[in-house]
C-alpha cells in the first residue's frame, strides 16, 4: 500500500492557468523521492494539494489510504515544509514551534528536542525576525519533525542554505531515510538532491514528464565525444555525412552519436590529426534540464 | 479542541499584538476616568444625574471597539504572516480553527472589558476617597443591573468574535480594520440618524443597544431595541458572519 497515492491530479487557477495537469504517482514506504522541475512547474501546488491546502480541480489523493483531513492528529503522521517564512516574526522560535506542538497535542518537551536536532537550541528564545534565511529553513524543518511523522513533504528545503547548510540537509535527509521515513523532496536544482534521492519525479509545465529511479535517467543519456583537431572543419563535414550531430567551436568539436573509437576511425579516414579525444557523459543536471525543458509529456 | 484553545492562547501570549491592545484598552478606559476624577468639580462628581459611575465609564465604552480590532487582527495576522499554512496543516478541518478563534476572542473580549471596568471602579473608589466625596453605588444593586452588566460583557465578547468572522471573511488586514471602523463609527451612525427604523437593526448599532438599550436619534428621541432584543440581533449577525467565514474559508486555496 503506497503511503501517498496521487491519481490524475489536476489544478486549474482561474480559466487560464493549468498549474497541474493529470499527474499520477505513488510513494512507497521508506522511499526518498526527488520531485524535480523548474520554478512554476507545479511542484508546490501538487504538494499543497496532498495536504489539503489547495483543492484539486480533478483527480484523487490518498495519504495513508485516506484523505489528509481525515487523519487523526495529522501532524504526527505527515510533516510538510511548504513555507519557511510561515512563522510570526515577533514570536520566538520556541514559541512558534510551541503553537504547532500544542495544537497537535505533542508534548512541549519535544520542541527543545527538535530545536537541538536542527542545531537551533541557542536561538530558541530569539524572535524569528532575527533569524537568517537558513535558520528559518532549519526552524521549518524542526517544525516538520515535531510529530516524528512517517511521511515528510519538503518543498525546496535547500532554499537559502549555504554550502554548509546543504551538507547538513543531505545528512539530515539520509538520517530520516535510515529511520524508514518516506520523503518527497522538491527542488528546481537536481544537484541539491541527487546525492540523496532514490527515485525522481520530473514535472514540467504541470505535467509529469519522467519518473523512476535516478540511475535510469543517467542510463538513458547518450555520451558526447569531444575532440580537438587542426582539421576540425574537415572532420565535422566527414562526421555529419555519416549522420552524427556535431557542434564546432574553433578547433574543438562536440559529437553526439558515434562512440570515441568510431570518431577516431573517421578522423583516420579523412586524414585529420587529433590532439585530444575524450568521451563525456552529460551531467544529471544537463539531463534534468533537457527532460524538464523539452521532453514531451507521458501519454 | 482543548489543545487548539491552548495553542490559540499561546499565540496571544507570544506576540505583542494582544499585549499592546490590552494596554491600549486599559489606557483608553482609565484615562477619562482619571482626568475626570482629578479635574471635575466636586458638585459634578456628586451630581447623581450626570456624575457618579455613568460619567466615569465613558472610556470603557470604547473598549469593545478595541476588542473588535483584536478579533480582526487575530485572524488577519495569520494570513499576513503566513502562519495560516501551519494552522490548517495541523488542523485541516478549517471550521475548527475559526471556531476556536471565535471562542477565544469572545472570552478575551469579555475578560478585557471586565478587567478595564474593574480598574475604573477601583480608580473611582480611590479617587472619590482622595477627594473626600461620596460615590453613589447603590444603583449597582438595583433589580436588572446585574443582567444588564452581563449583557454588556457578552456584547463585548460578541464584538471581538465578530472581528474574527470579518477577518476570516476579508483576510486583508488594513482594509478590514479600516473598513470596519469607518462603518462602525461613521457609516452606521449616518443610517441611524437618517433612518432609525432601519439603523437600529444594523450590526454595531445592535451591539451598542445591548449596552444602551435603545438609541438616541438627532431629535433627542429614544428609539430602538430593548437590550435582550439587541443581543439577539447581534447574535444573529455573529452567526451569519461566522457561517459565511467558515463557508468561504473551506473553499479557499492556501497558496
Amino acid at each position: 500500500m503506497p503511503v501517498v497515492h496521487v491519481e490524475h491530479l489536476s489544478k486549474r487557477f482561474g480559466k487560464r492557468v493549468l498549474a497541474v495537469d493529470d499527474v499520477s504517482f505513488a510513494l512507497e514506504k521508506g522511499s526518498i523521492t526527488g520531485f524535480l522541475g523548474p520554478n512554476g512547474a507545479g511542484k508546490t501546488t501538487t504538494l499543497r494539494m496532498i495536504v489539503d491546502l489547495v483543492r484539486p480541480t480533478a483527480g484523487s489523493i490518498a495519504v495513508f489510504d485516506g484523505r489528509y483531513r481525515d487523519l487523526p492528529r495529522p501532524w504526527t503522521r505527515v510533516g510538510a515544509l511548504l513555507d519557511a517564512s510561515g512563522f510570526h516574526p515577533g514570536r520566538s522560535g520556541a514559541n512558534a514551534l510551541g503553537v504547532v506542538a500544542r495544537a497537535s497535542g505533542i508534548p512541549a518537551a519535544r520542541v527543545a528536542e527538535v530545536l537541538e536536532l536542527v542545531e537551533l537550541e541557542g536561538a530558541a528564545r530569539r524572535a524569528v525576525k532575527g533569524y537568517s534565511t537558513g535558520m528559518r529553513q532549519r526552524l521549518a524543518l524542526a517544525c516538520v519533525l515535531l510529530g516524528d511523522p512517517d511521511l515528510l513533504l519538503l518543498d525546496e528545503p535547500a532554499n537559502g542554505l549555504d554550502p554548509e547548510g546543504m551538507r547538513w540537509l543531505r545528512t539530515f535527509l539520509r538520517a530520516r531515510a535510515a529511520e524508514g521515513k518516506t520523503i518527497l523532496v522538491s527542488s528546481h536544482v537536481l544537484a541539491e538532491v541527487e546525492q540523496t534521492v532514490d527515485d525522481v519525479l520530473i514535472i514540467s509545465r504541470g505535467r509529469l514528464v519522467a519518473r523512476g529511479p535516478l540511475a535510469s535517467l543517467d542510463a538513458g543519456a547518450s555520451p558526447v565525444v569531444r575532440l580537438r583537431s587542426p582539421q576540425a572543419e574537415l572532420l565535422q563535414r566527414h562526421l555529419e555525412e555519416r549522420g552524427a550531430a556535431v557542434n564546432r567551436l574553433g578547433d574543438a568539436l562536440a559529437i553526439r552519436g558515434p562512440s570515441a573509437p568510431e570518431v577516431g576511425e573517421a578522423a583516420h579516414q579523412c586524414g585529420a590529426v587529433l590532439h585530444e579525444l575524450i568521451t563525456e557523459r552529460p551531467s544529471l543536471e544537463d539531463l534534468f534540464l533537457e527532460i524538464a525543458g523539452t521532453r514531451r509529456p507521458e501519454s | 479542541m482543548i489543545d487548539l484553545v491552548a495553542a490559540e492562547l499561546l499565540k496571544l501570549r507570544s506576540t505583542r499584538t494582544a499585549l499592546g491592545l490590552l494596554i491600549a484598552a486599559v489606557l483608553v478606559g482609565l484615562a477619562p476616568a482619571v482626568l475626570i476624577l482629578i479635574f471635575a468639580p466636586a458638585e459634578v462628581l456628586e451630581d447623581e444625574t450626570v456624575g457618579g459611575f455613568g460619567f466615569l465609564v465613558t472610556g470603557v465604552t470604547v473598549v469593545p471597539l478595541l476588542g473588535l480590532v483584536f478579533g480582526i487582527l487575530s485572524m488577519t495576522n495569520e494570513y499576513r504572516h503566513g502562519t495560516i499554512t501551519y494552522s490548517y496543516l495541523v488542523t485541516p478541518r478549517r471550521a475548527r480553527v475559526i471556531a476556536v478563534k471565535l471562542f477565544v476572542c469572545f472570552g478575551v473580549g469579555i475578560v478585557v472589558l471586565a478587567l478595564v471596568g474593574s480598574l475604573v471602579t477601583l480608580t473611582a473608589i480611590i479617587g472619590y476617597e482622595v477627594r473626600s466625596l461620596e460615590l453613589e453605588t447603590s444603583f449597582l444593586f438595583e433589580d436588572g443591573v446585574a443582567e444588564t452588566l452581563a449583557l454588556v460583557l457578552l456584547a463585548a465578547g460578541l464584538m471581538a468574535a465578530l472581528g474574527v468572522g470579518l477577518g476570516a471573511l476579508f483576510r486583508n488586514q488594513p482594509a478590514t480594520v479600516a473598513g470596519t471602523l469607518i462603518w462602525a463609527l461613521a457609516g452606521e451612525n449616518i443610517v441611524v440618524s437618517l433612518k432609525p427604523a432601519v439603523g437600529q437593526y444594523l450590526p454595531f448599532a445592535a451591539l451598542q443597544q445591548v449596552v444602551t438599550g435603545g438609541v438616541t436619534v438627532s431629535t433627542g428621541a429614544e428609539v430602538g431595541l430593548s437590550r435582550p432584543e439587541a443581543f439577539l440581533v447581534s447574535l444573529g449577525y455573529i452567526a451569519v458572519v461566522s457561517i459565511a467565514a467558515v463557508y468561504t474559508t473551506m473553499r479557499r486555496d492556501v497558496t
